[in-house]
């Protein structure tokens, strides 16, 4: 991985960072606490590959800003991306949920910074922080739902000009 | 506004509808012509009939409202001058008795008075014993009751009689009043009851009303009541001439007044400038006088107070007039929530023309202008309203276009002056040549377009030009296909504007969220216009688009103007992604499920396919945008586009002419639900 992890971050404004996300503004002040201690900032330039599909997932981490795009390989059609995570959301929920291999390839497609959390950390203080277990697992649970949510959308082809019945259309 | 209403108040509330069945079952057989000598006839069958009657008079250099005995007591030959600050009376050329406005009186100091006694309470060693008053209100009748009071007799009722608590006393005042309404024939340059949809016509509550010409009076009756008095009347039947000029008189002065305070939309474009700089210069001027809240005639808060004898064992309790002007109206122990001027200013004026919508279901303000000409520093509603709640400038969405060529027999042409290509299947068609009535048309509404032997074709209008259209067409047919192929130069059959459009007057002073897909843009793109030709009324405005690939988007180039010119928030996505397009992917509710912004101000215009429409209602409710204020547009099949053919029909709408844009919470159930 072509992960630097930046210089010593603060942690009032790692603290700060993760309050201004979809992920972790509904944590609450304790949780979001815990969350910063074990949190460190990364940037990754455009074009880095921060997961591989049926790789171990090692990190959970908030995308603070840039854009990264979950994409799989289809023979003959070479990459497609399916889905793009957007600033606030998760990227490698897999490393929370067994048996932490990632589901797709996820490439930044822009320059971006993360808020990463060592699965392996985060899975041990989860299994004895119970209090902050129940505050993060059902946003995690939710960020996941919305996924596959959206990606039914998708599959609905909703703009798709296709006939979708057999009549005859005079218009 | 409280058209329809009936002479009692019991009546009113209890069954309104059957009160108007009667009121035109009383006026079949009019309408009636009473010699103007015989008025002293109406008089004296008031009194005896045990009445007390009141009317105006002059008294102090004003028409003021008193007791009436005779003719003689009427202000015979009086008019007034008023202007904002400003009233004297004047002579008139004519004899007429009632051709003067409104004076500092109303009606309300008989059925609400400024003092009444509401008990006597008493404390004799460790008891006390309260002595609710006696209600005994005097018979009366009401003589000269124009529409605007009319009209202020009825909220009142709402107000004091239309809750879970009735004021009794209220009650029983307003049912002892016997109403000769009056219909205007002139008016003041202060008059706005047009605006506020309640003169000068008379639109019921009456028992009787009179229309006023030199010889006399056309009357009509309106209650079963004012029919037993006619009967009792020396009138004959109104000939055609006296009813012509009766009517003409009262249109005449309709059209004199106009429509000086437009309301279409008022209550949300109040309620939004809560925080205007505005509220702080009024006060400047306001001296807190409550000289306004005193002659409207729909205030209607007071206090309670106690006058008690001297060693405080007896003290009668009395309701009096009081007025959120006054310095301690809202006072508690710890301290005053209105403290500052501006503060009562804007209590008043928020409360007349929006909240009081939101607790009575009408304006408290009738547009009588008394306010007006007896502030005494000159403060005109209507021109603060018009200042701190201005409605938009452009294609205002309240003014009624009627469309050319409405009938589906008729069409008006109009020339191809380009087609551009917009995607591999969309076409966007400038039109020349059009019918004026396009010009006039707003976003939102659509055209019918034609072509001899193919099918009529409902199209969004995407673009108001100065003296042209634009139609964004997708081929999805034969019809379309041969529309867009048609080429620069040949003409088309229109019909329209047609249908409702964007609300955008319920945006102004809010943030605007717009989410849509695929073709979608092409109805929001003269909404988008029309907000950027007035940016700083909006607050923050975001655009969220989703395509199926980058190449099937609508106006690319503008897209990117837009988003360069810093004045929209754009946000883009695609279904399918190609390998140049390095933005989102995915459905365009994923542009705004993890943004951060507060919806809870915002009004959304949302235009896709139906299921899309569906998942965004879910996102932006979540976000706090409600449903009252999410605005979607529904394609229907529809052949007429004016509600009479019923293709379009959807439960109780027709989308044609009810809409196609609707309100999530107008449309309520059928939203969404298969095979409606």
């Amino acid at each position: 991985m072509m992960l630097e992890p930046a210089p010593h971050a603060d942690r009032t404004h790692v603290v700060e960072a993760i309050d201004r996300t979809w992920f972790g503004a509904a944590l609450g002040p304790e949780a979001q606490s815990r969350l910063a201690d074990l949190a460190r900032v990364v940037r990754v330039p455009a074009g880095t590959h921060l997961l591989r599909e049926g790789a171990t997932t090692e990190d959970l981490s908030i995308l603070l800003s840039g854009r990264v795009a979950l994409r799989m390989l289809v023979p003959e059609r070479g990459m497609v991306t399916i889905l793009t995570v957007e600033p606030g959301d998760l990227v490698g929920w897999s490393a929370l949920v067994p048996p932490h291999r990632a589901t797709s390839e996820c490439v930044a497609v822009e320059p971006a910074v993360l808020l990463a959390f060592r699965g392996e950390d985060l899975r041990a203080t989860l299994r004895t922080d119970h209090a902050l277990a129940a505050s993060v697992y059902p946003r995690v649970l939710q960020a996941v739902a919305r996924r596959l949510a959206a990606t039914r959308f998708q599959l609905l082809d909703l703009f798709s000009q296709e006939p979708r019945t057999s009549e005859v259309n005079p218009w | 506004m409280v058209s329809g209403l009936g002479a009692s108040p019991t009546q009113v509330l209890d069954a309104s509808a059957q009160v108007v069945d009667d009121a035109a079952a009383y006026t079949k057989s009019g309408p009636w012509f009473l010699l103007r000598a015989n008025l002293q006839v109406l008089i004296d069958e008031l009194r005896a009939d045990g009445r007390r009657v009141i009317g105006p008079t002059v008294e102090d250099g004003a028409i003021v409202y008193d007791d009436i005995t005779s003719m003689a007591d009427l202000p015979e030959g009086w008019g007034d001058v008023q202007e904002a600050g400003q009233y004297r009376l004047a002579r008139r050329r004519d004899r007429h008795l009632f051709s003067f406005n409104m004076g500092p009186a109303s009606w309300k100091r008989f059925t609400f008075p400024p003092v009444i006694p509401l008990s006597v309470g008493r404390r004799e060693g460790r008891e006390v014993t309260f002595e609710p008053a006696v209600i005994d209100p005097p018979r009366l009748a009401f003589l000269g009751v124009r529409g605007c009071e009319l009209a202020a007799l009825g909220i009142q009722d709402r107000v004091f009689l239309g809750g879970p608590f009735a004021d009794e006393d209220y009650r029983a005042r307003r049912a002892a009043a016997f109403v000769v309404a009056v219909n205007c024939t002139t008016a003041a340059p202060t008059c706005f009851c047009t605006s506020m949809g309640t003169g000068p016509e008379i639109r019921g509550g009456h028992d009787l009303v009179l229309t006023e010409l030199d010889e006399g009076f056309v009357v009509r009756a309106g209650s079963e009541a004012g029919s037993d008095l006619l009967a009792r009347l020396p009138v004959k039947a109104a000939d055609a001439g006296q009813i012509f000029r009766a009517a003409s008189a009262v249109g005449k002065v309709a059209a004199t007044i106009g429509d000086p305070l437009p309301t279409a939309g008022l209550h949300d474009r109040l309620l939004a400038q809560f925080d205007s700089p505005r509220w702080a210069e009024i006060a400047e001027r306001c001296l807190m006088c409550a000289n306004c809240s005193m002659v409207c005639p729909t205030c209607f808060c007071s206090s309670v107070t106690q006058r008690s004898d001297l060693d405080g064992h007896v003290s009668t309790s009395e309701r009096v007039w009081d007025f959120c002007f006054t310095a301690s109206f809202a006072r508690v122990a710890g301290g005053n929530f209105r403290n500052r001027p501006r503060d009562r200013y804007r209590q008043w004026l928020t409360h007349k023309f929006a909240t009081w919508i939101d607790q009575f279901g009408t304006f408290g303000c009738v547009g009588c202008g008394r306010c007006i000409a007896w502030c005494p520093v000159g403060i005109d509603v209507r021109q603060e309203l018009m200042s701190i709640a201005p409605p938009l400038e452009a294609r205002p969405d309240q003014v009624d276009v009627r469309p050319a060529a409405a009938s589906p027999a008729e069409y008006t042409t109009a020339r191809i002056d380009a087609v551009r290509a917009e995607t591999a299947d969309v076409s966007t068609l400038v039109l020349g040549g059009v019918d004026a009535a396009f010009v006039t048309g707003r976003p939102g509404q659509f055209a019918m377009v034609a072509l001899p032997a193919y099918p009529p074709l409902p199209i969004s209008i995407s673009r108001y030009r100065q003296d042209r259209i634009e139609l964004t067409i997708r081929a999805a047919g034969p019809a379309t296909a041969m529309v867009i192929g048609l080429g620069a130069g040949a003409e088309l059959g229109l019909r329209g504007p047609l249908g409702s459009g964007w609300p955008l007057e319920r945006a102004v002073g809010r943030d605007v969220v717009i989410v849509t897909g695929g073709i979608g843009l092409a109805p929001l793109r003269p909404l988008i216009d029309a907000i950027r030709d007035q940016r700083d009324r909006f607050g923050a405005v975001r655009l969220y688009y989703g395509a199926r690939t980058p190449a099937d988007m609508l106006y690319r180039s503008e897209l990117e103007r837009w988003t360069a010119g810093d004045d929209i928030e754009i946000a883009l996505t695609v279904d399918r992604a190609d390998e140049a397009w390095t933005g989102p992917v995915g459905v365009v509710t994923h542009l705004f499920d993890h943004a951060t912004w507060d919806g809870s101000r915002a009004v959304a215009f949302v235009c896709g396919p139906e299921r899309m429409m569906q998942a965004t209602a879910v996102s932006l409710e979540e976000r706090g945008v409600s449903r009252d204020r999410t605005f979607v547009t529904l394609e229907r099949h529809m052949e007429c586009g004016i509600g009479l053919c019923g293709h379009c029909q959807m439960g109780r709408l027709f989308v044609c002419k009810d809409g196609p844009v609707f309100s999530l919470a107008e449309l309520g159930e059928v939203f969404g639900r298969e095979g409606i």
